[in-house]
């Protein structure tokens, strides 16, 4: 079957799968993979296109992949299917969009049991914006508590798919696999590029391999593209020469030519994966094309956080740790950075919550290094009263408040889609982190779809586990930046022994700063073990102390028997005291668990 | 060379919910045969090894080893006699639980020259007994302790445990009192610690242990020690008190840092820098020595930084701290350069005082020894 024929565009079809999170997109990719042969069945593994472990555990797929069936319809004609598979998650925004702008159709899949959620309502809109042909595919249908009619009321309801047939099917179960490839073929358009005009060839993703450097994605828009050509990317304009091209079945596979309408990859001795940009469009030196293709964006990061390594020792590998995870998420942003407190470290930027946790877990996991992540926060701009504007997402760089004429904050337009009995609680929450109700409509008369104006920096601490909590599970959420609006923010500092604990401070609104400090210096108080003297701890806004505990004396502290046999075990015991106290901190004369910086993140 | 001897019996009738020695609760009395054939053994194969050494004191601990008749004691002390050399004023101690003294036994350890009774008090409070899963009440205690003394043992400790859970302050000043009422010759007042491996742990984890606070322990503490120096008690070891020249010899060799040889199942010799410890399980130490083997688990060779270490926490848990001229002529440095700033900062901080002839702990620092102890570990 693997042919390396020159195809033709009519028989092309791109399509994606996009999904809420464990609604079956892997398992329904694995399907479409061993139907048309492209993984032999004992070569497989669960989910084949999540390759990285932690992509199966978390049950998302982090980066996006592009992966070329031969499909026999019904119709007796063969057809290519390139499968470009997208991330499952709000924060990789972007990413989805330039993966489905490389698409003319996209699989909707809906889990039987769950039905449509806040998610699936903006993948859609996420398809409709692309011009994609959305197919629904209700998954999970075996289940005991699937409700497929239900779900398939709900979708009639949504506008943009009042009108498509609906396939029934269960990935684990092999049910509708063929229905969907028949839908494939019928009912997606064919690419409408042309292998006559000047190259234009769309980057819809980057990876970094040690052998072959950066390899880029692309979908072929118009022309023709070949090795030796000496490539642009035009919003950076710089050239290259291609030195691969070819396809993934779902393994890298040369291939002599790609034509409009293909996806594939691009090998071209890019120097730093910097250089590449994701949405970004390539052309020919020698036939360059006039217009760029829409929808390009330099990312930005949307949340920041600073990372120290626990142990001094580690900064170096921390550093070429972070480089390498950046070779291939060029999203992630990060500086060097020096702590009283903590040490030497780096202030990092990431697309989202979940990125920046996904990057923090990668680093302890597949680098082994322990790490200490300060508080969440976002990027804020400052207005000073001198008229120079500030963007900062570090606490440390606040200014004083003399000097502020104004500070904006980042805001998201969120909807949550929840059953109507939550609606109450939900209400109260958003009140509680500084929403705006801008709408509310039924989807259907048991479940309502809100939509709210927030405040990032609320929903980046613990808006999304309450919004769980509070819902029994039932409630999702979905969010994209909306702007920048004016608001009342203050620096709280953290005084321990009278000494500032620049790791500690953080950015809060005015209303809430009380009531965070002083949980804050409780939960401080809790984790700080007591000291051979007292041992206050403050919270402080411009040298104003708003929220003090005090850490008692230690009184007791002495091993109470000691003969023959246990000299050897209280020497090693006081020894591993030593050693533990030796991780600490040390803040002046105060020695802090490397979980109080941690604790911060978890004030409820 | 001067030893003292340790002889390990690691059975009892039930086990403690406290307790993480070495001990089981004994099913059969065949086990006690064959572990204590097994101790004889062991006892020789050490004879040849030690004719030139004198055995200064011989403590036997547990487990419980007065659940021994007087005859099987008597014949262990005697068997001991015959291997080692042992000095006629030599300290005899045995541990014993309240309940398994009666006339005939007491008369029997007294033949075998045991000059010493440690009583396992630990309270004189019947609930608290209980819910340590002691299997005696206060009356035993006193009816124990008034045997030994009319059968002539002039030589007695007391156990007693503090910060136990549910305890309050004036129970323990209770205990306290009734304790000393009787007059034993020497206390020892451990503050409870949760082990593993032990029912309190399991409760603890549970959160089912209602344990006093460290304030509590404080004042517990503070008040014990200042109760028992108006009653004549020195105080010379952490938790440790005698009437005058009633110290415990034995333990202080211990706190001396002072070479000791250990027998039975799981116990620890200290012998020419060298630490060694028996195999634990009564059934594998057996086993060893029907082989015709040494039953050694482990041991190390403790390196010169590792016993001068050693020799400074044990001895500042001692009123006579750590001698300067003494530490010199064992370890030929001085103590007060080798470890001048960790002996300065604790000064500083009141935890450590020093005269012309020795450092030792403040009063501040006997309650807070673990934080000096540290500065001397590695």
């Amino acid at each position: 079957m693997l042919k390396d024929y020159h195809c033709n565009i009519n028989h092309i079809r791109n399509f994606s799968i996009i999904a809420h999170i464990d609604h079956g997109k892997s398992t329904i990719a694995d399907r479409l993979l061993e139907y048309t042969g492209t993984i032999p069945e004992r070569e497989k593994k669960e989910q084949i296109l999540d390759d990285m472990d932690l992509e199966r555990e978390r049950g998302i797929t982090i980066k996006s992949k592009a992966v070329r069936l031969y499909y026999h319809s019904k119709d007796g004609k063969e057809y290519i299917l390139n499968l470009i598979d997208t991330p499952g998650h709000v924060d990789f925004y972007y990413e989805v969009s330039r993966s489905l702008a490389a698409c003319e159709g996209a699989l909707l899949i809906i889990d039987a049991s769950q039905g449509v959620q806040a998610q699936t309502l903006s993948n859609i809109h996420l398809a409709v914006k692309n011009n994609l042909k959305i197919i629904p595919i209700i998954n999970k249908i075996d289940l005991a508590n699937a409700n497929p009619e239900k779900v398939i009321q709900e979708l009639k309801n949504i506008p943009e798919l009042k009108e498509e047939k609906v396939i029934l099917a269960s990935a684990k179960e092999g049910i509708g696999t063929s229905d969907i490839f028949e839908a494939i073929v019928n009912r997606i358009p064919p690419p409408s590029g042309k292998p006559n005009l000047p190259l234009r060839a769309l980057i819809f993703d980057s990876v970094y391999n040690s052998y072959k450097g950066t390899i880029v994605y692309i979908k072929m828009v118009d022309g023709i593209i070949k090795p030796g050509m000496v490539i642009q990317t035009m919003s950076t304009k710089k050239n290259y020469e291609v030195t691969e091209i070819g396809i993934f079945r779902p393994k890298m596979q040369p291939i002599k030519t790609l034509t409009a309408g293909e996806v594939g990859y691009l090998i071209a001795g890019f120097k730093n994966i910097k250089d590449i940009r994701v949405g970004d469009t390539i052309t020919d030196t020698v036939n360059p094309a006039q217009k760029i293709l829409s929808g390009y964006k330099k990312v930005t990061p949307l949340v920041f956080c600073s990372i120290y390594p626990i142990d001094n020792k580690e900064y170096e590998n921390l550093k070429i740790a972070l480089e390498k995870l950046k070779l291939n998420d060029s999203s992630i942003f990060s500086e060097p950075e020096t702590s009283q407190a903590l040490g030497f470290g780096f202030r990092c930027g990431f697309l989202g919550l979940l990125h920046m946790e996904i990057v923090q877990e990668r680093l302890e996991r597949e680098y082994n290094i322990n790490l200490i992540a300060t508080a969440p926060s976002v990027m804020y701009k400052i207005t000073k009263k001198n008229g120079g504007i500030i963007e900062i997402s570090n606490p440390t760089a606040f200014p004083s408040k003399m000097e502020i004429e104004k500070i904006e904050e980042p805001y998201v337009k969120a909807s949550i889609i929840t059953p109507s009995q939550y609606i109450g609680v939900i209400m109260d929450l958003v009140q509680e982190k500084r929403g705006f109700f801008k709408n509310m409509e039924y989807i259907d008369e048991k479940i309502a779809k809100l939509d709210y104006d927030l405040p990032l920096n609320e929903i980046i601490l613990d808006f999304f586990d309450k919004l769980k909590s509070r819902s029994s599970g039932y409630a999702s959420l979905d969010y994209e930046l909306k702007g920048y609006q004016v608001a009342e923010l203050v620096k709280v500092d953290i005084l321990v022994n009278h000494e500032f604990v620049d790791a500690l401070s953080f950015i809060v609104h005015k209303v809430k700063a009380y009531q965070q400090a002083r949980k804050i210096v409780e939960k401080l108080k809790e984790i700080i073990p007591r000291q051979l003297y007292e041992v206050p701890i403050q919270a402080s806004i411009e040298q104003k102390v708003i929220a003090r505990e005090t850490i008692k004396a230690l009184k007791k502290d002495v091993l109470a028997k000691c003969y023959g046999g246990d000299i050897t075990r209280k020497r090693k015991l006081l020894e591993k005291q030593k050693a533990g106290k030796k991780r600490m901190k040390k803040i002046g004369r105060v020695e802090i668990p490397q979980e109080a910086f941690l604790g911060i993140l978890k004030i409820d | 060379m001067n030893l003292g001897l340790y002889l390990h019996f690691p059975f009892c009738k039930s086990k403690c919910h406290y307790c993480d020695f070495n001990s089981y609760p004994l099913k059969n009395d065949d086990q006690v045969l064959s572990y204590i054939s097994a101790l004889y053994k062991e006892i020789a194969m050490y004879a040849q090894k030690l004719n030139h050494s004198t055995i200064k004191t011989i403590y036997l601990g547990g487990g419980t080893p007065t659940m021994l008749s007087g005859d099987l004691i008597y014949n262990i002390l005697n068997f001991c006699k015959d291997n080692f050399k042992i000095d006629d004023n030599a300290e005899i101690t045995i541990e014993a639980n309240p309940g398994t003294l009666d006339k005939k036994k007491l008369e029997r350890l007294n033949k075998a020259k045991i000059n010493r009774i440690s009583l396992g008090a630990q309270s004189f409070n019947d609930s608290l007994l209980k819910k340590l899963g002691r299997i005696h009440t206060a009356q035993d205690i006193i009816d124990s302790y008034s045997k030994a003394r009319e059968a002539g043992f002039n030589n007695i400790n007391m156990d007693i445990m503090f910060a136990l859970p549910d305890q309050t302050f004036i129970d323990f000043k209770n205990t306290m009192k009734k304790a000393v009422s009787l007059k034993p010759d020497h206390l020892s007042l451990y503050n409870l610690t949760i082990e593993e491996g032990t029912k309190f742990l399991e409760s603890y984890k549970e959160g089912k242990l209602n344990l006093p606070t460290e304030d509590e322990e404080y004042d517990m503490y503070s008040w014990a020690i200042k109760f028992l120096a108006e009653n004549n008690f020195e105080h010379y070891e952490i938790s440790n008190f005698a009437r005058p020249f009633k110290r415990s010899i034995h333990n202080q060799i211990y706190w001396y840092n002072q070479p000791y040889l250990g027998i039975g199942a799981g116990a620890y010799s200290f012998i020419k820098g060298y630490r060694y410890m028996n195999y634990k399980d009564p059934v594998r130490y057996i086993k060893e020595i029907n082989n015709g083997k040494l039953p050694l688990d482990s041991g190390e060779k403790l390196s010169l930084r590792k016993r001068m270490s050693e020799t400074i926490i044990l001895g500042l848990r001692t009123k006579d701290g750590i001698n300067y001229r003494k530490f010199k002529v064992r370890f030929k440095v001085n103590i007060e350069k080798l470890f001048n700033q960790q002996i300065y900062k604790l000064i500083n901080l009141g935890l450590l005082r020093k005269d012309n002839y020795k450092i030792q702990l403040t009063k501040k620092g006997l309650f807070l020894a673990n934080n000096v102890f540290r500065e001397f570990v590695d």
